[in-house]
């Protein structure tokens, strides 16, 4: 093979290595990207619609306290309930949709309960609110009957996103790893492609060089016409073999020269 | 021993004097005394007659 086929094809695989080295980083930081990207479309942004979901719920509370507080006027009563009821569904619907979503076993379980122990809730406000007004809008006894019941949904809530954010972070350590352990075996491969390239680049170089060697002792005695035990082995199908051939017929000329002018 | 060899060195030699020897010498890398220690092969001989053929066109 010529010499210059060999070193366009060691130039090529270099470039071919490292356009493969800067494809595969590429692809690896997409994978990196998507895979952050799941965690912040999953669990952290599950936790914070949990977070949402707990904030309505304690407006729902509130509104139950501005019924008992304000309901005096059958026009605020009115209006406080239909708030009241009006957040009572969407806090229904948002962990409803909440515990469709969610990937975790565990928060939808407790998702689930708080639906359960909420349904319960509302039956408790449901029976308070007719008391409150069989007793002509006394707020007392309908207030004992709900008193500090939304303490035990609200610590459901909180589960739920200790649990989300545990998953979000044990779900970041995981992609992390993954990461590290894709762009190790990568380099591995890259490097190992390097060595054997440099290889190959070495033992292309260096018997260049020592073939040059060669063919400058040969030039250097045909310079002075000392072709006295003169042997030219310099072969192969390259440039260097090839200028080794052409010296072959520049030494049988001196030869030749030198018979015609002893003759 | 290559007697035809050797006697199409001289031919050449006559026709063309010092200066062809010298050339059939270049082409084929094989001197007259080189010539004549080797074999009358037919490689041989095919060898030198085509440079003798590249000779005489060039002339």
């Amino acid at each position: 093979m010529r010499i210059s086929t060999k070193l366009i094809a060691i130039t090529l695989g270099s470039g071919v290595i490292v356009s493969g080295l800067i494809l595969s980083l590429v692809l690896e930081l997409k994978s990196v990207s998507t895979g952050y990207t799941h965690i912040l479309q999953g669990p952290v942004l599950q936790a914070a619609a949990a977070r949402q979901a707990q904030v309505d719920f304690n407006v729902q509370v509130l509104d139950w306290k501005d019924i008992l507080l304000r309901g005096q006027d059958p026009g605020d009563l009115a209006k406080h309930r239909l708030q009241f009821q009006a957040q009572q569904a969407k806090v229904k619907a948002e962990v409803e949709a909440l515990a469709v979503g969610v990937d975790d076993a565990t928060s939808r379980t407790l998702l689930t309960d708080f639906l359960i122990t909420n349904d319960t809730l509302n039956a408790k406000y449901q029976a308070a609110y007719g008391v409150y007004v069989k007793q002509g809008l006394n707020s007392k006894a309908a207030d004992a009957m709900v008193r500090a019941d939304e303490l035990a949904p609200n610590d459901i809530f909180d589960y739920v996103v200790t649990q989300l954010n545990a998953q979000a972070v044990a779900s970041a350590a995981n992609e992390k790893a993954k990461a590290i352990r894709q762009l190790v075996i990568l380099l591995m491969i890259v490097g190992g492609l390097l060595v054997v390239d440099s290889v190959v680049y070495c033992m292309v170089l260096f018997g260049v060089i020592k073939r040059l060697g060669q063919l400058k002792a040969v030039s250097d005695r045909l310079a002075v016409a000392d072709i006295e035990g003169l042997s030219i082995d310099i072969s192969g199908h390259d440039e260097i073999g090839a200028i080794g051939d052409s010296l072959k017929g520049v030494e049988a000329a001196l030869h030749e020269l030198l018979a015609v002018h002893a003759h | 021993m290559g007697i035809q060899l050797k006697e199409r060195y001289e031919a050449v030699g006559r026709e063309m004097g010092p200066l062809g020897r010298m050339k059939l010498a270049m082409l084929t890398k094989m001197s007259s005394t080189a010539a004549a220690d080797a074999e009358d092969s037919s490689s041989n001989l095919s060898l030198i007659d085509d440079a003798i053929a590249q000779l005489r066109k060039a002339m």
